[in-house]
């Protein structure tokens, strides 16, 4: 009789020693889109590797672009898992590092987080993608380069500007791959936010039709020089 | 007196046992080991931004645009990382005729979107007050009594 309060003792103390332990087998899980893709998924499979079941309670994504599944809700000791991850390509260029955050019914591990790369190729490059002046600066001309980088030529086809107060022109540098554009502002004493729509001759959709930036606009008080 | 005591100490240690028992096994046992995070400097609190600005402000949503269709803080304008260009685009516009501070909000406490959005934001149009939410969509839900 007396074993039994120091049983249930000790089985408590070994239950609250029992974690789960989700992990993915690889750390960062790597998405390489083609620059055609609009989309790009994939499946990444994780093992329980701790001492007790684990369920998972909800999966949020740290990103609107990035949105994941598993292939069930409780995970047993030892038990392999796939989840189902999915990248909304869109505008994205560049490398990126996004994250679903899991959350599981285990305070040891309550928040199991699983980390993507995604690395979008940057078809076309427009730097910089906003020119800006300050209210008040001459009202000078500036440059936007725009970079054609991947594998096929593409040319600019036209650009048209969202407002009539800018002046702009484009000329080739080197046909089918660099191309620089000329934005001129008639005036900087109001503020101005617009784009130039650059339209080019990709066979892709999403690159037949790019957007670059200028803004007149307020110094912040704490600002630099653009 | 001894036994007494003895049998306090079985009745601590079963109680014990059996509270330790229900947190480890309920599946929404309390979050002690969370712990409230202070404001970023670019966050604000709700009833800041409503004692500060009276709500006067303009509210960007950073969730997924099927989200924000699902509900939004009234007069709330959509602009999200997958969005962005487009989305910024359509609200130059506003942006261009307003002085009002921004606000940016996403789907919680872990969400990075409206962090990613103002930094976008700020590249393109360098408004003096743009702030993120803290605590996001869910914040403003339970402000409402949701």
């Amino acid at each position: 009789m007396k074993t039994f309060p120091a049983l249930l003792c000790l089985s408590t103390l070994l239950l609250a020693s029992a974690s789960a332990e989700l992990v993915t087998e690889m750390p960062v899980i790597e998405l390489k889109p083609k620059p055609e893709d609009e989309t790009i998924s994939t499946d990444f499979v994780f093992h329980n590797k701790g001492t007790k079941p684990v369920k998972v309670l909800k999966i949020d994504s740290a990103c609107s672009c990035l949105s994941a599944s598993l292939d069930k809700a409780v995970y047993q000791p030892g038990e392999k898992g796939v989840g189902k991850a999915e990248f909304k390509i869109s505008s994205f260029i560049g490398r990126h590092e996004k994250s679903v955050h899991i959350q599981t019914d285990d305070p040891a591990q309550s928040e199991w987080v699983v980390t993507f790369v995604i690395d979008v190729p940057e078809v076309i490059k427009i730097e910089p993608k906003t020119l800006q002046w300050w209210l008040g600066d001459p009202a000078e001309a500036k440059v936007t380069r725009v970079t054609m980088q991947g594998a096929e030529p593409m040319k600019i086809m036209r650009i048209t500007s969202t407002r009539e107060q800018v002046e702009f022109s484009f000329k080739e540098i080197v046909p089918g791959k660099e191309y620089e554009v000329t934005v001129k502002p008639k005036s900087t004493a109001e503020v101005m936010l617009g784009a130039l729509k650059i339209e080019t001759d990709s066979s892709i959709p999403k690159y037949q039709r790019q957007l670059s930036f200028f803004s007149v606009y307020r110094k912040p008080a704490n600002s630099e020089t653009p | 007196m001894k036994q007494a005591l003895i049998q306090a100490v079985v009745l601590a240690a079963l109680a014990a046992a059996v509270a330790a028992a229900a947190f480890q096994l309920h599946p929404r046992a309390p979050a002690l080991y969370l712990v409230q995070e202070p404001l970023k400097a670019d966050e604000l609190g709700l009833k800041e931004i409503q004692e500060r600005w009276k709500g006067d402000v303009i509210w960007l949503d950073a969730r997924p645009a099927d989200q924000f269709e699902a509900g939004h803080i009234p007069g709330a304008r959509l602009l999200n990382e997958q969005g962005f260009e487009g989305q910024l685009l359509d609200m130059l516009d506003t942006l261009q005729a307003t002085t009002k501070p921004i606000i940016i909000y996403c789907g919680g406490q872990k969400c990075e979107a409206s962090r990613h959005v103002r930094e976008k934001l700020l590249a393109m149009v360098p408004v003096e007050y743009c702030f993120i939410l803290k605590g996001g969509w869910p914040a403003w839900q339970a402000g409402q009594g949701r």
